[in-house]
């Protein structure tokens, strides 16, 4: 077995690493110090963020340096600046934050300093999803750490840099995990997605310029602080740089979430971290980075997992959330699961995607209960293009969409079967299902 | 493409409010846009109709129907398909509504919206000028792809006394939302539940209040807010459409009267005028039908002969009103404040050739003033009266002036209700009275009176209280042998021949 260098799980595995003292002892709050008294000029961590090549990690994979550059010239526009940290980690399959958060809290808040000071953002809003009761804990006990230790709050460290941490918790939803959707439910408003532009940059929280990014992406800024760009720019492939976590998932011995430099094939992850798909069984299908980007077949387990690679097999890293199925596992009924889940999720402020979503899940519905017809298929294929790309305010409709045609084009075989015959193709009995709405 | 309707259509930027313009090509047509204002706007300005559910001028924009799509292309890039109501103009910007990829992705939308909108089109009050209705015709396909049962929610809920909401209607369009958050300011509406399962509702089932409940049913781009009192009185394609202003207030709200088959007025509704009401009107104006259409309408002439009024031909009633006046020096003329400004000029010439006193009723202003539309003054011409040089008098000064005067002409669409029915009952018989009014008149001291026409029945203007004229439209006939009263005042003047005449 490989092994490779890891450092972002590293302080999560040790126990008592929520605690500061611990943390202190493990090297916490180095990345922070250097950033605050060694001289480094907010410009100067962005630009260092821009050569390490980080990319965000709440699924877009968009270069995190370039994100804080959009921040408005402070000089010309003294409104407040905010930071907000997405922790509302809902997209299925995705569980990386919540190892971050529960095991690492004072690493999620140094990192959201760092990128505080590099935005020049005076407070740092930490949304962390309801259900997520223990990372919500940890971290408002490690707020409070780092208060009394004049980590948060005024003059941080002596310095003239003075930041707050603000916790708020979600209320379920997994359009608040959606950066204007987020920024509304963090008003107090609901949940529903603004039309960009303006963007976060321009206008966000309180019509002041915000940025929001994931935990794991501000996690990884103490270390390239620290550690230096260079280090961060030498791991990884051309244009995904450095160490990510995988959470793999599904029909697998062993999942869980593993730290991997980008570069590794999706088969070296599967055989030597999740022990294998389980069974001895076969590999059917896979999500490569949750259930909002397109489905693989088995065969293309050999793909090198950074974003590029993806998006040559028409998928994207997404939230690196492997999805595995094994050969047991009726497409339509996989489909259906997720089709319902859009419905339940989505905001209701769009056309497409409020009716869409919804007439997705009743079509996926009637075929994995063997009520199939003939032209759900020309229906279905017709309805996803209907609804992406970028035919409405956020992406969830393109979520949506996106695993929907490209179960399609993969699976078509199977659900006209599952159709002609009025049952699934691998006869396994259609579970019962509370229908949506029946809260 | 289905043209909007026009009591919808916003006026285009008035000029005061216009900033520096930019030059967009619109399917070929090189146009100024407003850069403040969305590329809806602009298109919609230069007759160019795009759809819009969501989207309406006097509200915010969210963007979130997306029935507005067109293909915009900025500089080199390919065109890409935008929602109008959240694009901003820009020099250059090259539209077109009609390539085909807007027009797919708006049928696409459409498709979604009518997914689980149902077939209520032939019971529906909306019918005829539905939003969703027209551009369905317009654009979608005839056949529906959905197998699936629509959802079925509430036809009938009542949401307090003006609005009834159908939810199976709504396509969450979130107008009626927006309305109250940002005109009356005092949110009532909202979205409750997530995806397919939103529906429109008020906190905790309240009911709404306030003066203007009434516009989120003009608002609705579909059937699914109506007004209780308009619910299955008529087909809209069967109403008679005028221009004309509300008198219920001075704010003068530019509205229009509809009539059925020119019998009925069924409903007033606001027209769009951004210098008096923008898009609104308050319920007050809105439901004053009954006014309009009000039974008991005093027809012709009645003329007191010995103890009792007979009906008599409008010439022999105006040919009393004429002698009384001839013998009569300093008679007292109390016009109505629902005069408009011709017939205030009209009486105050047959006042000065017959040397008498005028002056209008001008009641204590009421509680309803707000903030947004309603003044609380009931003088919807008090304006146009003051500038002809008419004064105002409280009503309770002058009855005692009528008491004192031996002869006085009370002229005027509710002239006798804002002096005060009881306090002209009374009124002695040392007086005599002529009243011109469009119901009968009760006094001790009548001698004759003549119906008029309303304010729904005779042309005129009246003036605001911020000097905006207003006109008034005969959008129904008025009663048989009612004529306007500026008609009557013509005939009087051409039966009264000028003072030097009659002497010689």
């Amino acid at each position: 077995m490989k092994t490779y260098e890891t450092y972002l799980l590293d302080r999560a595995k040790v126990e008592g690493a929520h605690q500061l003292a611990t943390y202190k002892k493990l090297g916490g709050y180095k990345g922070l110090e250097k950033t605050l008294k060694s001289g480094l000029t907010p410009a100067a961590v962005v630009d260092e963020m821009k050569k390490s090549g980080l990319r965000g990690r709440g699924g877009a994979g968009f270069s995190t340096g370039m994100k804080w550059s959009f921040m408005p010239d402070i000089t010309k526009d003294p409104r407040t600046r905010y930071l907000a940290i997405n922790a509302d980690e809902s997209e299925p399959g995705t569980c990386k934050d919540r190892v971050l958060m529960e095991g690492d809290p004072h690493g999620v808040i140094e990192g959201s300093l760092i990128a505080a000071y590099a935005i020049r953002a005076s407070a740092v809003y930490i949304y962390v999803r309801g259900e997520y009761r223990l990372s919500h804990d940890r971290i408002a006990a490690a707020v409070k750490e780092a208060r009394a230790a004049n980590l948060v709050g005024k003059n941080i460290l002596g310095s003239d840099y003075s930041c707050e941490v603000f916790m708020h918790k979600g209320a379920g939803a997994y359009i608040c995990g959606e950066e204007t959707g987020l920024m509304e439910s963090l008003e107090g408003k609901r949940g529903h997605p603004r039309q960009k532009p303006p963007f976060p940059a321009q206008s966000g929280l309180w019509n002041s310029p915000t940025t929001v990014n994931n935990v794991e992406t501000v996690f990884n800024a103490p270390f390239i602080v620290e550690r230096g760009a260079a280090w961060h720019a030498a791991i990884g492939t051309q244009n995904s740089k450095g160490n990510f976590l995988v959470c793999i998932s599904g029909h697998v011995n062993k999942p869980g979430v593993y730290e991997l430099p980008f570069g590794v094939t999706a088969q070296e992850i599967l055989e030597e971290k999740a022990g294998g798909v389980w069974k001895g069984r076969k590999l059917k299908a896979w999500f490569p980075g949750g259930s909002s980007c397109a489905l693989l077949l088995g065969r293309d387990v050999d793909v090198v997992l950074d974003h590029d690679s993806l998006r040559t097999r028409g998928s994207s890293l997404g939230t690196a959330a492997m999805v595995m199925m094994d050969d047991h596992t009726s497409m339509a009924r996989v489909m259906e699961v997720i089709a319902r889940f859009y419905e339940h999720e989505s905001c209701g402020q769009c056309s497409q995607c409020r009716e869409g979503t919804q007439w997705l899940s009743q079509i996926f519905h009637r075929i994995a209960h063997g009520l199939g017809q003939d032209d759900d298929i020309a229906t279905l294929e017709a309805l996803a293009k209907g609804m992406a790309p970028a035919k409405t305010i956020c992406a969830l409709s393109d979520a949506a969409a996106i695993p929907t045609l490209s179960a399609i084009k993969l699976f078509k075989d199977e659900l006209t079967q599952c159709i002609r015959d009025g049952r699934d193709p691998l006869g396994i009995p259609a579970p019962k299902y509370a229908t949506v709405g029946a809260h | 493409m289905v043209a909007i309707r026009w009591e919808f259509r916003p006026q285009s930027t008035p000029p005061w409010e216009r900033t520096e313009l930019v030059k967009i090509t619109v399917n070929g047509r090189v146009v100024d846009a407003d850069p403040k204002l969305p590329l809806i706007r602009a298109c919609h300005d230069n007759d160019v109709d795009v759809p819009m559910y969501c989207y309406h001028p006097g509200l915010s924009a969210v963007g979130s129907c997306r029935i507005c799509q067109v293909e915009v292309k900025q500089g080199d890039t390919p065109g890409r398909v935008m929602v109008a109501c959240r694009t901003t103009p820009v020099e250059g910007m090259i539209v077109d509504t009609e390539s085909s990829k807007a027009h797919e992705t708006r049928r696409e939308c459409l498709e979604f919206l009518l997914k689980n909108h149902p077939l209520d089109c032939p019971i529906c009050d909306k019918a005829g000028e539905c939003d969703l209705q027209d551009y369905a015709y317009d654009e979608g396909q005839s056949t529906g792809r959905s197998n699936e049962p629509r959802r079925p929610l509430e036809k009938r809920k009542s949401l307090g006394e003006v609005i009834v909401l159908d939810e199976e209607r709504c396509i969450l369009c979130s107008r009626c939302v927006r309305f109250f958050e940002e005109v009356p300011k005092k949110a009532q509406l909202t979205i409750r539940d997530l995806g397919s399962r939103s529906m429109v509702s008020t906190f905790m089932d309240r009911p709404l209040t306030g003066n203007y409940q009434g516009n989120i049913a003009d608002l609705c781009p579909v059937g699914a807010l109506t007004l209780k009192n308009f619910r299955f009185q008529a087909r809209v394609w069967n109403l008679v459409k005028m221009a004309s202003t509300c008198v219920e207030c001075s704010r003068g709200c530019s509205i229009q009267v509809e009539t059925l088959r020119n019998s009925d007025v069924k409903r007033f509704r606001p027209r769009a005028n951004l210098k008096v009401n923008g898009h609104w009107m308050c319920d007050v104006g809105r439901f004053a039908v009954e006014h309009a259409n009000a039974d008991g309408r005093l027809e012709g002439a009645r003329v007191l002969e010995g103890v009792q009024m007979l009906q008599t031909p409008i010439e022999d009633g105006l040919c009393v009103v004429r002698d009384a006046l001839m013998a009569s020096k300093g008679a007292l003329f109390v016009l109505s404040p629902f005069c408009t400004v011709e017939e205030g000029r009209a009486l105050q010439e047959l006042a000065k050739r017959h040397q008498a006193d005028i002056a209008f009723v001008s009641p204590a202003p009421n509680a309803l003033k707000d903030d947004l539309l309603h003044t609380g003054d009931p003088c919807p011409n008090r304006r146009g009266l003051t500038d002809l040089g008419i004064v105002g008098d409280s009503p309770a000064n002058l009855l005692k002036r009528l008491a004192a005067s031996k002869v006085a002409v009370i002229a005027g669409e509710r002239v006798v209700e804002l002096l005060g029915t009881s306090g002209v009952k009374d009124l002695p018989s040392t007086l005599a009275l002529f009243a011109f009014e469009c119901h009968p008149v009760e006094s001790k001291s009548l001698r004759a009176e003549i119906g008029i026409a309303n304010h729904v029945e005779r042309i005129g203007t009246i003036v605001n209280v911020n000097g905006e004229r207003g006109p008034l439209a005969a959008a129904k006939p008025a009663p048989r042998s009612v004529r306007a009263l500026t008609r009557h005042l013509e005939d009087l003047a051409r039966l009264s021949p000028k003072k030097e005449t009659a002497t010689r």
